[in-house]
């Protein structure tokens, strides 16, 4: 196998602080290679010196044995580099079409056959040309984005948590798509948080810590702890802490779901089952006076006021009529603490602090409401392992201090990790919440699809 | 840092300079836009060259209105100008800011418009009332002393042409031949509303395509013209005699073709020119009339080339020029 | 670095008033020049109050000049009817905060945008104006109220300004306190901040709302009042285009129209940078249309810095 893409003693520094020092990066032709590490590790900016927007302070890149130098992310594109992020970057009010050829028109006749053979490779030739973007599911959205990398050539693709946003079937379907593309010769950079899917999909797995290459090994010689220890460079013992917890009385029930003191309970089920639907009816049912805080899975839409600071955010549902600055600053940089939020002061911008200690901030507010029920939608998507951590463990305080914790996930090991008991929603119907011990993921992802499932 | 004070000086420098200028009048307008005020600043500018004297033409930033005009007069109070030539917006809100220039040894000469006040120094402005009295003259020589004759007036509450409506009726009032058979119409400020109310004033005296009125006499620009579009659409104009007031080349257009016999024209560039006249007569001491008519002109076909109305008509452009 | 940000219109303040002064030292320096200052900024300080609440929690207000101009109306029509000065101070701020709730109303009840509403009630209350003063301006009876913003007479000279001004200023401690230190005050930073964020936080986002935009209109019927103190008469067709100056002396004073930024002071600094160019030009004796450009330019590369000094405060 030829190595398509070398990077070599890559070095950058923002100022005083260093980036990436003396990073080499290799990914060989029909491999995928997988580039972990927590946020802040470097990884965001090894991957914008591979597309051209950084220009590193020392090193050399290769593709194919020849130099590689972008100065612009048009000269990556256009040397076969090609980015997808989390965030899709597709015009929703353009056709399919359009979309694949955004920024790179082709000859008008050659368009159409070129976009329907990528999609054709991608092995979804049923996919309309016409059809809008904005109409289009999520992963199929994805889809587009794959078949514009395709139809532009591309040698190297490099993919940044591209799953956070899809559920189970929909991920299989991606690493379905991957595989093929591995199989027509290129080169696969593959990111994610979501450790499991790293082994399930990748070839070599390589770990960055402090802009530092720390391990480098086929994933088969790869352990899921001895990538934490790797990532974070201390053992992390128990990534899903369970102490000994007994449930209460109910406090709650709602379609069906008894929500207990001292226990969480997990919704499981596919986007759009219904699952955020449920807690949002909750919740407008009972709200902060009534003791129950919610966190919302969108982060920066909803979730948090990112522009804001911190010490607002946290204190937001439950201020008084004068509000000192002093006092909300003390209440606020109690729980930032508590909760190891890397931050300045109380009062930085939000949007300055990385996802994983931005979702502190939301779990933050709810331990500031002294909240009785806790509504989490989504709480760890996206986020470093440290702080995943961090947000179980609280969990776990919160359910042994008596409070009653509802958690919707679509990442069955965190759920089977954290819950007593899970229920499973399908097509807007919650099944019955039965105890994790009694519970696989294989099952769980059978009730979801509607297959199988409880009685 | 040499640089800096050395930028410092020359701008310093300048400013002085520019401190100890002679004496300095500000001129402000109503507005800068039209050509009534361009004429006015023509004249101005003429009598400062005649005077040695600087003016500044300053008009409020955003046209006719009142509080942009009064921010213009309390600048020049504080820029410290030696006198201020106004036209004010306002008969009443312009009061406190020329007071307030009076009380700082600031006189004032008023133009065009009055203010209810007798601290300024002097009012130049046309004697509407003399206008309108031309205007009947005028008609009734047309009309060869008798007939009957229609006005259209403005609108209420405006003083300048009220005052020009008073004196069209009194000065028609003196031919005993001559029969005023409606005075009570309004015509208002567009070309659109005057052109309407033409057309309701003329309906009941049409006659098998003939008018059984003799003469017309409108009072200002808007209702001038309005009048002669209503004329010209009904295929009656140069079939009734017809006195206007204020000029715009349409309307010389119509006194060229006969469709009109006389235009009652007030003079913007006498008024500009007199205003800061009188206010270096005033600086310098020596006695000024409490009240300086600007005199109007009447413009008629056979008069229209000659060098005293073309100077009343044409200054503005060419001053400027 | 917080400091800078704050000082970031003052500095700008200071700029454009000692170019001024340096090219006239005799006139621009003088304290009477001060007081003409601050007298001709009292106006759209006052609205820029109400604006700086109504931009920081995100929305916008268009409808400010035309409330000026009927709030002018409505205390002069209460003094011809021989109504007493109070009674036309409180008629005019109350016909404002009228406009600014029915404008919050609509906005948070029918959900439409308030760019959109308050374009409407532009042309709405502008007309409600004019017919009131049956498109004539109304003549009032002198009152204390012509005081307010009027040249202080010689034995009143110890008060500096006029006491609109004093008015304006103390109103301003009060807005500044009430954004900081309560809790109403962080409601409207939330809205601006993140709307759906402050809804799931459980702030009552359209009572807050409405009563901003109230606030915002009570705001400028005051203005409305120091207006009429000026002109002595109620005048329909006053302020025209006003709202644009408010506007923009908020947002040089660091405001964001996208929300959740935004300061009394600066607001207040942004103003009086507006009155100072204006002035400056004016004293000069510069032509309108000079005068218009180097506004406009001015107002551009004043905000176009702040915000190229914003990003690199979040860079580094």
């Amino acid at each position: 196998m030829s190595v398509r893409l070398r990077m070599q003693g890559i070095s950058k520094r923002f100022g005083a602080t260093v980036a990436l020092r003396e990073v080499s990066f290799e990914a060989p032709a029909g491999t995928v290679v997988a580039l972990v590490g927590e946020n802040g590790a470097g990884k965001s900016t090894l991957m914008k010196v591979l597309s051209g927007a950084v220009r590193p302070d020392a090193g050399t890149m290769e593709l194919d044995g020849q130099p590689y130098r972008p100065r612009h992310p048009l000269d990556g594109r256009r040397a076969g580099v090609a980015m997808i992020y989390q965030e899709l970057a597709l015009a929703p009010h353009l056709s399919v079409l359009d979309n694949i050829w955004l920024g790179n028109e082709p000859r008008y006749r050659e368009r159409r056959r070129h976009a329907a053979a990528a999609l054709a490779e991608l092995g979804h030739a049923e996919l309309s040309l016409d059809a809008r973007v904005g109409e289009l599911s999520v992963a199929e959205q994805q889809m587009v984005e794959l078949a514009r990398a395709v139809a532009t050539d591309c040698r190297v693709l490099v993919l940044d948590e591209p799953t956070s946003t899809l559920t189970r079937p929909d991920v299989e379907r991606l690493f379905g798509l991957i595989r093929r593309l591995k199989a027509g010769g290129r080169a696969v950079v593959y990111i994610s948080h979501f450790l499991e899917e790293v082994t399930e999909i990748a070839d070599r797995v390589v770990v960055l810590r402090d802009g530092e290459v720390v391990g480098e090994r086929p994933t088969a010689e790869w352990t899921i702890p001895a990538l934490v220890a790797a990532m974070v460079g201390r053992e992390v013992r128990e990534l899903y802490p369970r102490s000994a917890r007994t449930p209460g009385e109910v406090v709650w029930e709602v379609d069906g779901l008894a929500v207990r003191r001292g226990e969480v309970v997990g919704i499981a089920g596919l986007i759009g089952a219904g699952r955020t639907e449920l807690l949002r009816r909750m919740f407008a049912q009972r709200n902060w006076r009534a003791r129950v805080g919610m966190v919302s899975e969108d982060r920066g839409r909803e979730g948090l006021a990112v522009r804001w600071t911190a010490a607002d955010n946290v204190t937001l549902p439950r201020l008084p009529w004068w509000v000192w600055p002093r006092q909300q600053a003390a209440r606020a940089g109690r729980w930032l603490a508590e909760l190891s939020v890397k931050c300045r002061s109380p009062w930085q911008r939000v949007s300055e602090l990385s996802g994983g200690n931005q979702q502190k901030l939301a779990v933050a507010r709810l331990l500031d409401a002294e909240v009785e029920v806790w509504l989490l939608d989504e709480p760890t998507r996206g986020i470093d392992v440290a702080s995943k951590a961090e947000i179980y463990r609280r969990l776990d305080d919160a359910a042994r201090a008596g409070k009653a914790v509802v958690m919707v996930s679509s990442y069955l090991p965190e759920l089977l990790g954290v819950c007593d008991r899970v229920a499973v929603m399908c097509r807007g119907r919650l099944g019955a919440a039965r105890p994790v011990g009694e519970r696989n993921e294989h099952e769980i992802m059978l009730e979801a699809t509607g297959v199988g499932g409880a009685p | 840092m040499q640089r800096f004070a050395w930028w410092l000086g020359v701008v310093t420098m300048a400013g002085s300079v520019w401190a100890q200028e002679p004496t300095t009048i500000a001129v402000i307008p109503k507005g800068t836009t039209h050509e009534f005020w361009k004429a006015i600043h023509a004249g101005a500018r003429k009598a400062a060259e005649e005077t040695g004297v600087n003016i500044i033409w300053k008009g409020p930033l955003r046209e006719d209105n009142r509080e942009e005009q009064i921010k213009v007069v309390e600048d020049m109070i504080v820029r410290k100008v030696n006198g201020i030539v106004l036209a004010p917006l306002d008969d009443t809100a312009l009061r406190a800011p020329v007071h307030d220039a009076v009380r700082r040894g600031i006189p004032v000469v008023i133009i065009d418009s009055d203010l209810k006040s007798d601290r300024y120094v002097s009012f130049v402005a046309t004697d509407n009332r003399e206008g309108g009295r031309r205007g009947a003259q005028r008609l009734a020589e047309v009309l060869g002393g008798k007939g009957r004759v229609v006005m259209l007036r403005y609108a209420e509450g405006s003083a300048s042409t009220m005052n020009r409506e008073e004196g069209f009726l009194e000065e028609i009032r003196k031919h005993p031949g001559i029969e005023v058979v409606s005075a009570n119409q309004y015509g208002g400020a567009t070309t659109e509303t005057a052109y309407r109310a033409s057309e309701n004033l003329l309906a009941p005296y049409k006659k098998d395509g003939q008018l059984t009125i003799d003469g017309i006499f409108c009072v200002n620009e808007s209702t001038t013209f309005g009048m002669l579009r209503a004329l010209q659409d009904g295929g009656l104009a140069g079939k009734v005699r017809f006195v206007g007031f204020d000029v715009s080349p349409k309307l010389l257009e119509a006194l060229q073709a006969g469709q009109m016999d006389g235009l009652v024209v007030q003079n913007p560039y006498r008024m500009g020119y007199l205003g800061v006249k009188t206010m270096v007569a005033h600086l310098r001491g020596e006695p000024v009339e409490k009240r300086i008519d600007t005199g109007v002109a009447l413009v008629t076909r056979e008069n229209l080339d000659t060098p005293e109305i073309q100077a009343v008509l044409r200054p503005a452009l060419e001053a400027l020029r | 670095m917080r400091w800078v940000g704050r000082l970031g219109p003052v500095i700008g303040l200071v700029v454009v008033y000692g170019l001024f002064a340096l090219i006239a030292p005799e006139s621009f320096t003088t304290v009477r020049n001060l007081e003409t200052i601050a007298r001709q900024t009292a106006i759209v300080g006052m609205a820029a109050l109400g604006m700086t609440l109504i931009i920081v929690m995100g929305g916008i207000d268009l409808s400010v000049g035309s409330t000026v101009a009927l709030s002018t109306v409505v205390v002069a029509g209460w003094l011809q009817a021989g109504g007493s000065p109070w009674g036309a101070m409180v008629a005019g701020v109350a016909a404002g905060g009228l406009v600014g709730a029915v404008n919050g109303v609509v906005i948070t009840r029918l959900r439409v945008v308030p760019f959109i509403v308050t374009l409407g009630s532009l042309l709405v209350v502008r007309g409600v104006a004019k017919g009131l003063a049956r498109e004539q301006k109304i003549d009032a009876p002198a009152s204390w109220l012509e005081e307010l913003l009027a040249v202080l007479p010689d034995e009143q000279r110890w008060m500096v300004v006029p006491p609109g001004v004093w008015l304006m200023l103390a109103l301003a401690v009060l807005v500044a306190v009430g954004l900081r230190f309560t809790r109403f005050g962080k409601h409207t930073i939330a809205i601006g901040s993140n709307e759906a964020t402050a809804r799931l936080c459980g702030v009552a986002v359209e009572r807050v709302k409405t009563l901003v935009y109230t606030v915002g209109g009570a705001f400028a019927g005051l203005a409305g009042v120091l207006q009429f103190s000026r002109l002595t008469v109620g005048d329909p067709t006053v302020a025209l285009g006003l709202e644009l100056d408010v506007i923009a002396a908020v947002v040089i004073g660091g405001g964001s129209l996208a929300g959740g930024e935004g300061s009394v002071w600066g607001s207040l600094v942004g103003a009086l940078i507006m009155t100072v160019i204006r002035s400056g030009c004016s004293q000069m004796g510069l032509p309108n249309w000079v005068q218009e450009i180097v506004t406009g330019g001015i107002i551009v590369a004043a905000v176009a810095l702040d915000r190229l000094r914003h990003r690199r405060a979040l860079a580094t």
